[in-house]
């Protein structure tokens, strides 16, 4: 049958960013189920090794965007 | 036949073949001046084949939401209900607007529906899914009705193909026809809206409830709920009271800003001396997404029952409303929220703090509400 699954149609996983609660780092990695603005997270933080960070944002970056177009 | 043949030698020299042909254009152009109604005809059975094609996409379309819907409720039903037969109940669901012949009080009355609706659609849901907590059910109600939109943009459109067809309405087709590539692009995106409900992300109608979340986040503040699934954040901003009013997240809900931001103002009194209004606003073809742009009055979208609330209160106190509105398209509002729009919500609360300090006497109490669908925002 029929694919309407051409490329701008396929769907972008927005990102998750991350703040470091103790040193303000911030980082991003994919979307996990369960992920929501403001909840605070028990993950390691890249750079003092802190394991409470918060989320401040889930979006889906210009770069990603981009990256499909190309 | 010889004769015939002769005649149509004109020139002399031409083999049967070729005077054929001359005679079957002939006759397809006479056919054209003799038989007006072939080049319609003929235009028709094209369009009605563009349109048969778009209609497979939409059905394509509505079926991979359904599908998805199906398998998302059944991780959260449990295996004695038939999730299938059940989810195809709330697709078929319709809402009545009330009667108009004497508008008098219609708002309130399309409030009692629209709520009903609401209720009704989110207790079916919790039917369903039992092993779901609230947060997830409201989510999983916005999605049911992602599924139920598809749903009824693939039986419009079938409905005007069938009809053109089965009536030969070329007038009938060339209006649904004219339609398509919005309706294609709006059914698009609803698919992409399925997937953000599916997995709780946020989308670009949550970004009034954003920009709220973030200027209430960190500050010492009094929180509770106001109206069904909408909360109240009080807090002191340099020496001015200030109450926000946002969906309560981070579940996909809009909660009821108007009926919220009016118990306030009754509450309040003469106290409240602004109203500010915050949601993303439909921009115009060529401009810029996230855009921040500032205006009067209330900035609410949907039935028009909470801008309706608003508005009345502010007439009866003479309460100032301002708006802000955060320019999108119809599909980034329903889709996952994009970085222009997210990076918006700074300039939001930029924009909303000189508006309180150059408007507002310290002393005086500001409203705030952030408008929109609060999936994938948690409480601050
Ligand atoms: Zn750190």
């Amino acid at each position: 049958m029929f694919s309407y699954k051409s490329r701008s149609d396929r769907i972008i996983e927005p990102l998750t960013h991350l703040t470091c609660s103790n040193c303000n780092t911030e980082n991003s990695r994919p979307f996990k189920e369960g992920d929501y603005v403001f909840k605070e997270v028990d993950e390691k933080c890249p750079k003092c090794g802190s394991v409470k960070m918060l989320i401040t944002g889930i979006y889906i970056e210009m770069r990603q965007e981009k990256e499909r177009q190309e | 036949m010889k004769d015939i043949l002769d005649l149509l030698q004109i020139g002399g020299q031409q083999d049967i073949l070729s005077s054929l042909i001359s005679l079957i254009w002939l006759m397809l152009l006479m056919s054209f001046f003799l038989y007006p109604g072939l080049s319609q005809k003929i235009q028709l059975s094209y369009m009605l084949r563009d349109l048969e094609r778009k209609l497979n996409r939409l059905k394509a379309i509505d079926d991979d939401v359904k599908d998805r819907t199906i398998k998302t409720l059944q991780t959260y039903a449990p295996p004695e209900i038939d999730v299938k037969n059940e989810l195809e109940k709330l697709l078929d669901s319709f809402i009545i607007s009330p009667e108009s012949m004497d508008p008098y009080g219609i708002v309130y009355k399309l409030e009692h529906i629209v709520n009903t609706w609401e209720d009704r659609f989110e207790e079916d849901v919790v039917k369903i899914c039992k092993k779901a907590d609230n947060i997830r059910v409201k989510t999983l109600t916005n999605l049911v009705e992602v599924a139920r939109g598809v749903h009824f943009i693939y039986r419009f459109v079938r409905h005007y193909y069938l009809l053109g067809k089965r009536t030969s309405n070329i007038y009938l087709i060339l209006q649904i026809q004219m339609l398509m590539p919005q309706i294609m692009e709006i059914a698009n995106a609803y698919r992409q809206a399925s997937y953000a409900f599916i997995h709780g992300q946020p989308i670009g109608d949550g970004i009034g409830v954003l920009s709220v979340a973030r200027l209430a986040y960190g500050r010492e503040k009094k929180t509770y709920e106001i109206a069904k699934d909408t909360i109240a954040h009080e807090l002191d901003f340099e020496g001015r009271r200030l109450i926000l009013v946002r969906a309560s997240g981070p579940g996909g809900t809009v909660g009821r800003p108007g009926e919220g931001v009016q118990k306030i103002v009754e509450a309040e009194g003469d106290k409240v001396k602004l109203i500010i209004t915050i949601d993303a606003g439909l921009k115009l073809e060529g401009e810029e997404s996230g855009k921040v742009v500032e205006g009067v009055g209330v900035a609410i979208g949907g039935t028009g029952v909470d801008k309706y609330r608003i508005e009345e209160i502010a007439k009866a106190k003479g309460t100032p409303l301002y708006a802000i509105v955060i320019y999108e398209s119809i599909t980034e509002a329903i889709t996952p929220m994009r970085e222009a729009i997210a990076k918006a919500a700074d300039k939001v609360i930029e924009k909303v703090k000189q508006t309180i300090t150059e408007k507002v006497e310290s002393g005086s109490t500001v409203i705030v509400a952030g408008i929109g669908n609060s999936v994938g925002i948690g409480i601050t």
